[in-house]
């Protein structure tokens, strides 16, 4: 199974249109690895290179050295053996989803992520006076007040200018995006029949306990999964959108190291950043809304996972966990089991 | 429901009446407060209804009154002192900050002082920079003291009763130009008290919060009352007593409105109104801040003589309106 993946011109600064192709680093038929310089581009502020998204093979060159090609048009087409979900948040144009199945469909495993480019915000004030709930409401919408034009006395934030501020026009794009992707995503699930499970823990545990405990109870039930491995893809909020990294058998890995990968994958997808062999292989999602201190979130089921499950708030000692079923593959008892094994694994 | 108007010096007088009545260990000493009726006349007929063993007349010394009367509070009566003016008691401020305030502490509990010390306070009646200061801050700054600075005639009567029945030493600041000026509320007849330490709503408004203490708060009364006609609401909180200062009404003002302005007669310098703004800038509601703090304060000069200069040397109604017209314009 491969995918056609089309790398196009990536938008690099907010007032970039167009890129000039400087020079490909590679050749038709190059077997290349994620990161992986593929070609150079120029725009009037920056030169950059563009790397690959994933391993695969360059199937053809699009553009020419020295054209001049518009943000978001393909530069060149590589064949991928994992699907990426690629959206280009930047583009003027609508999601794309740029996937092509060019061999036939085996069951897809695919995790919606919102993929990851800097933005370049156009900074307004480098040292921000704002009035105290200005920061207060820009933290809360993540609104970053250097891109935040000051309307008040002797150049102050005001709330009128935090409530006027559009959001980074990039991350209202990628949060567009994300909706587009989520409502797809919602698409696919309706129709499914679904049941949901919620149990209190009264226990401690962090994103890398719970992951490994929930893999754990997985395995044990390969009647339920459509694969050989067990992916758990966490639910990560950003200013970019939502990130999904998955967590390939976590009950695998020493829980140090699980904790470890957990720790700095939180922090790069909270940057815009996830890396690219983490964005697919999820069979299995966990939301934690803790976070939010909300106890509870409307059951979903993302395209072919059997299983989703929340992590809500009750008091400072104890949670609320959640599981959804997709009861085309097992019955309430099956749900009601998995949730008595993983709160008791807890 | 009474519907009288007093004026503060017949507000004033009525609690020390109800205190004389209730208790035989309350008296009253001072220059010229017997036969005289008091230098603004407000123990007036007392001496002629309570006689001499109870309103006594004294020599002028300050620092005598306020240690006599330390020393009767010591021996189980309630002694009221009147100060003239208030800057005379600088005279008197070792037996007030040294003796009153710390006694209590020295001795390890076992006296207190239930002494009132009643001044009038404040300019607007051309009596020059050694008889026109506002000197709340000396005393709210002296831990052991009370400090009321009461707005209006309805309060002045109930806060004095409350401080005369404080075991602690009690300054009683009041408004020499509110002496002669009926309240905007009735006074309630007979022994109504009011707690000493709980800050009063005024009114409530959306747009404003504003601080003041004594006449600051009918002036910023009256500068509420016209802006309400354009439309902008303002809640106006007077703390009443300063010492102990309640901020639990200002933090959930603050948190409504967004914006405070703080007015205060005496000089900006070190005033006593800072401390409103210290303690609400380290409070949590100071994220809820969408403006800057006003601070309208007196000049940090002696009150001048000239009556021109000794108005513009305090905030008067049209500097309060200014500002606040121009935070609530300015900060959306």
């Amino acid at each position: 199974m491969s995918f056609k993946y089309p790398v196009v011109m990536p938008k690099m600064s907010m007032t970039m249109e167009t890129g000039e192709l400087i020079n490909f680093h590679v050749a038709v038929g190059d077997q290349v690895k994620s990161g992986d310089v593929l070609f150079e581009v120029m725009t009037d502020k920056i030169d950059m290179e563009v790397e690959a998204p994933a391993d695969g093979v360059i199937e053809s060159l699009v553009a020419n050295p020295g054209d001049v090609v518009e943000i978001g048009k393909p530069v060149l087409i590589m064949l991928t053996e994992t699907e990426v979900m690629a959206f280009d948040f930047g583009a003027e144009d609508e999601p794309v989803a740029a996937v092509e199945v060019i061999t036939a469909p085996a069951p897809a495993i695919t995790t919606p992520v919102a993929p990851v480019a800097p933005v370049a915000p156009v900074i307004l004030n480098e040292t921000v006076k704002a009035v105290p709930k200005a920061r207060v409401e820009a933290a809360n919408r993540g609104i970053d007040l250097r891109t935040v034009r000051a309307t008040g006395p002797d150049r102050t934030i005001t709330m009128a200018d935090v409530n006027g501020a559009q959001l980074d026009p990039a991350i209202a794009k990628r949060q567009a995006a994300n909706k587009a992707l989520i409502a797809k995503g919602i698409e696919m699930t309706r129709g499914i029949a679904q049941a949901s499970f919620t149990r209190s823990v009264n226990a401690n545990f962090d994103h890398a306990t719970f992951m490994a405990a929930w893999a754990k109870v997985l395995r044990n039930r390969p009647d339920l999964a459509a694969h050989e491995h067990i992916g758990v893809a966490l639910i990560i909020e950003s200013k970019y959108g939502s990130a999904l990294p998955v967590f390939r058998d976590p009950d695998q890995l020493k829980i140090a190291d699980l904790a470890a990968l957990v720790a700095s994958t939180t922090d790069a997808a909270k940057n815009g950043k996830v890396p690219v062999a983490m964005l697919s292989g999820a069979t299995t999602t966990v939301f934690d809304l803790t976070t939010y201190s909300m106890s509870s979130a409307t059951p979903f089921l993302f395209p072919n996972q059997v299983t989703s499950v929340t992590i809500g708030y009750e008091s400072a000692t104890t949670k609320i966990v959640s599981l959804t079923i997709d009861l085309n593959f097992c019955d309430f008892y099956d749900g009601a089991l998995l949730l008595d094994a993983l709160v008791a694994s807890l | 429901m009474s519907d009288r108007m007093l004026t503060m010096a017949e507000a004033v007088r009525e609690a020390m009446s109800i205190a004389f009545d209730e208790r035989p260990e309350v008296f009253l000493l001072g220059e010229d407060v017997g036969i005289y009726g008091g230098a603004f006349g407000v123990s007036g007929d007392m001496y002629h209804r309570y006689g001499s063993e109870r309103v006594l007349d004294t020599p002028i010394a300050e620092l005598g009154i306020v240690g006599a009367a330390v020393g009767a509070a010591l021996s189980g009566m309630r002694p009221i002192v009147e100060i003239q003016f208030s800057d005379f008691t600088a005279q008197a401020m070792d037996q007030i900050a040294n003796q009153a305030a710390k006694i209590h502490f020295m001795l390890g509990g076992a006296l207190h002082v239930p002494m009132v010390l009643r001044t009038p306070q404040g300019s607007g009646t051309g009596a020059a920079a050694q008889h026109s200061q506002n000197l709340e801050p000396w005393f709210a700054s002296v831990p052991g003291l009370k400090v009321v600075v009461p707005s209006n005639p309805a309060d002045a009567k109930g806060l004095l009763l409350s401080a005369i029945d404080d075991p602690n030493p009690a300054i009683f600041l009041e408004h020499k130009l509110l002496y002669k000026i009926p309240g905007r509320d009735p006074v309630p007849e007979g022994a109504t008290r009011i707690p000493l330490g709980v800050s009063k709503v005024v009114r409530e408004g959306k747009d404003l919060t504003i601080v003041a203490t004594g006449i600051m708060v009918n002036k910023s009364w009256e500068v509420a009352e016209k802006l309400a006609a354009d439309g902008i609401t303002i809640t106006l909180i007077d703390p009443r007593t300063i010492s102990p200062l309640d901020m639990g009404p200002v933090f959930e003002s603050v948190e409504k409105t967004g914006r405070l302005m703080v007015v205060q007669e005496g000089p900006a310098q070190a005033g006593f109104i800072n401390e409103v703004i210290a303690q609400l800038a380290g409070s949590s509601s100071f994220g809820s801040l969408i403006a800057p703090i006003k601070r309208l304060a007196g000049m940090n000069i002696p009150i001048p003589y000239a009556p021109q200069l000794e108005k513009a040397a305090v905030p008067q109604f049209d500097d309060i309106e200014a500002a606040a017209r121009e935070i609530v314009k300015n900060w959306r």
